[in-house]
């Protein structure tokens, strides 16, 4: 009995951590080492990839770049973010897209790229798998 | 049927798959290209009048057909045009079922926007007016969870598109966002031969919106003002009426559609975050004209379970103004005329007039399945109980129908993006 709920437990416990493993790689929000911005909360980040805002801390212009449609990393930093799925996402930027209101974020091929662009310009700002950061962008928000 | 239907679906997305690989070509310059479409089928249980979501159209489903693809079908394509950070244009055009019962392509918007600063920005040109929440893109069915908008508050309004100019103003407080737009335009429609064809138009249309997002929650309030005139053969009438001395002219002019103020109120919430919706609007119109007093509203929510999201509607349109008029005074005519005002009072109480302020009320059950990257399915249902002798937002009604009537409507939905 007592073993039997044990074995039981660790499955659960090696079934749990596959799933963390897989599921729940951290996100960070990157700009440029360069950017003098320190800190953005979720709530902001959203905004800034939904297009309904431009600036942030005040009155310093933002610019969001994105990774392409499928990519896993950009499914979770949309879910934890915006709370939407893919096809949610799409569904908001159709509305965008044909009211004329704007259009989604440019998107770059891979993270290396991504992650360049924003360490030479400091209006960029993106988003990476934890484990990409390197000293030529500076972390804003980790999502977890 | 099912093969016909099948086939239509694969043309169109063959053709957008074709137009999709051209749009990639497009990527880094001045131009982008975006489509969007729907392939509908809609059955009505009630064979005296057809079913359709909008009054432009002359038929739909019910009478016309038993099954009909003109209710919802249609696919549209837009170019962008960014030139630089501050100009972009706009072109939509849209094929669909028009009031002439053709498909003929039309342009739904065509405006050039200039941005003074990201949260300042003025656009020229044809532009949808956000009547409702989801007015401006209620035609792209992907974006929403429906099948169509509720037509209890989304047909109360007789406008679409509108040529003019349009303000639109952003300003942040702490992670409160609010947008206002200012809207002066007119507009121009031809009505559907069914109802013996006609016009309706305005000159001067001033509306204002405001839209006030906090996080997942977002509330909006709208104004329209406008001096609208519409004709079709039945109102001659007031003429008719006119001739009748001062109590005829008094009647001509209270109902006569011509040069009247039309005000329009509503108010819209919507909370979302993403596992779940709930929204719902209060809308009301006066139209001083036959066209009346006019109260609707909707409450609607939903819940996403991965790519399955089932949701009810529960909509009601109510008259606030008479429904009827007692019309010309019968016993103060001479006797030769009795019988021609005694007509006239009828024909000014018809469904063709002051019958025609919907009084309905339905409640509709569906679910959209996302199938696939850029295509979702579907269907719905919508139970209408038609009140106080009214046939509600029916259109083609025939000899023999019957007012304070059921009526169940079943329609399934295939919409893309491109």
């Amino acid at each position: 009995m007592h073993i039997m709920k044990s074995i039981k437990l660790s499955i659960l416990g090696i079934v749990a951590g596959c799933l963390s493993n897989i599921a729940m790689a951290d996100v960070v929000v990157i700009v440029s080492a360069k950017n003098k911005v320190a800190a953005l909360r979720v709530q902001e980040v959203s905004d800034i990839f939904l297009g309904k805002t431009s600036n942030i801390a005040g009155n310093v212009e933002v610019i969001p770049i994105d990774h392409l449609e499928g990519e896993s990393t950009r499914d979770e930093f949309y879910l934890k973010t915006t709370g939407k799925a893919p096809s949610q996402l799409k569904a908001y930027w159709s509305k965008r897209i044909f009211t004329g209101k704007g259009q989604p974020p440019k998107e770059v091929l891979d993270t290396i790229a991504l992650k360049k662009m924003i360490a030479d310009n400091t209006k960029l700002i993106g988003y990476i798998d934890k484990n990409a950061v390197d000293p030529s962008v500076k972390v804003v928000l980790t999502l977890q | 049927m099912s093969y016909q239907f099948r086939s239509i679906m694969l043309g169109a997305l063959t053709l957008c798959m074709t137009i999709g690989a051209r749009a990639d070509a497009f990527d880094q310059s001045v131009f982008s290209f975006n489509g969007f479409g729907t392939l509908g089928l809609t059955h009505s249980s009630e064979p005296l009048a057809d079913f359709t979501s909008t009054f432009f159209k002359p038929n739909g489903a019910g009478y016309t057909r038993k099954w009909s693809s003109d209710v919802d079908s249609r696919i549209g394509g837009q170019v962008t045009a960014n030139f630089n950070k501050q100009l972009s244009a706009v072109l939509q055009v849209i094929v669909e079922q028009r009031f002439d019962n053709t498909y003929t392509p039309a342009v739904e918007w065509a405006n050039i926007k200039y941005e003074f600063t990201p949260d300042l920005s003025v656009r020229f040109g044809r532009i949808l007016l956000p009547i409702f929440q989801i007015s401006d893109y209620r035609k792209v069915s992907y974006a929403y969870a429906w099948v169509r908008p509720p037509n209890e508050v989304y047909t109360m309004v007789p406008f679409a598109n509108n040529d003019g100019i349009d303000v639109t103003y952003r300003f942040h407080v702490g992670d409160v966002i609010n947008t206002t737009q200012g809207i002066y335009s007119r507009f121009h429609y031809s009505l559907p031969k069914s109802i013996g064809g006609g016009s309706t138009s305005a000159e001067n249309v001033s509306s204002l919106f405001n839209t006030t997002e906090y996080g997942h929650a977002s509330v909006r309030l709208a104004y329209i003002n406008s001096k609208f005139t519409t004709t079709f053969p039945g109102l001659t009438l007031f003429d008719a009426f006119r001739q009748f001395g001062p109590e005829g002219i008094a009647i001509a002019n209270k109902y006569d559609p011509f040069n009247k103020l039309m005000i329009y109120t509503g108010i819209g919430a919507t909370y979302d975050p993403g596992k779940w919706f709930v929204t719902g609007e209060l809308s009301q119109t006066n139209a001083h004209s036959f066209i009346g007093k006019k109260q609707a509203w909707y409450i609607s929510s939903g819940f996403r379970f991965d790519k399955f999201t089932p949701y009810f509607i529960y909509a009601k349109a109510k008259a606030k103004s008479e429904t009827s008029d007692p019309g010309l005074t019968l016993s103060a005519l001479p006797p030769e005329l009795v019988g021609t005002a005694a007509a006239m009072n009828g024909a000014l109480n018809s469904t063709a007039l002051l019958k025609s302020i919907p009084v309905q009320n339905t409640i509709s059950l569906g679910a959209r399945w996302d199938v696939m990257k850029d295509v979702s399915l579907k269907v719905q249902y919508d139970y209408t109980t038609l009140r106080n002798g009214s046939f509600g937002t029916l259109i083609n009604l025939q000899p023999g129908f019957q007012p304070d009537s059921k009526v169940k409507v079943v329609s399934a939905v295939l919409d893309f993006v491109f």
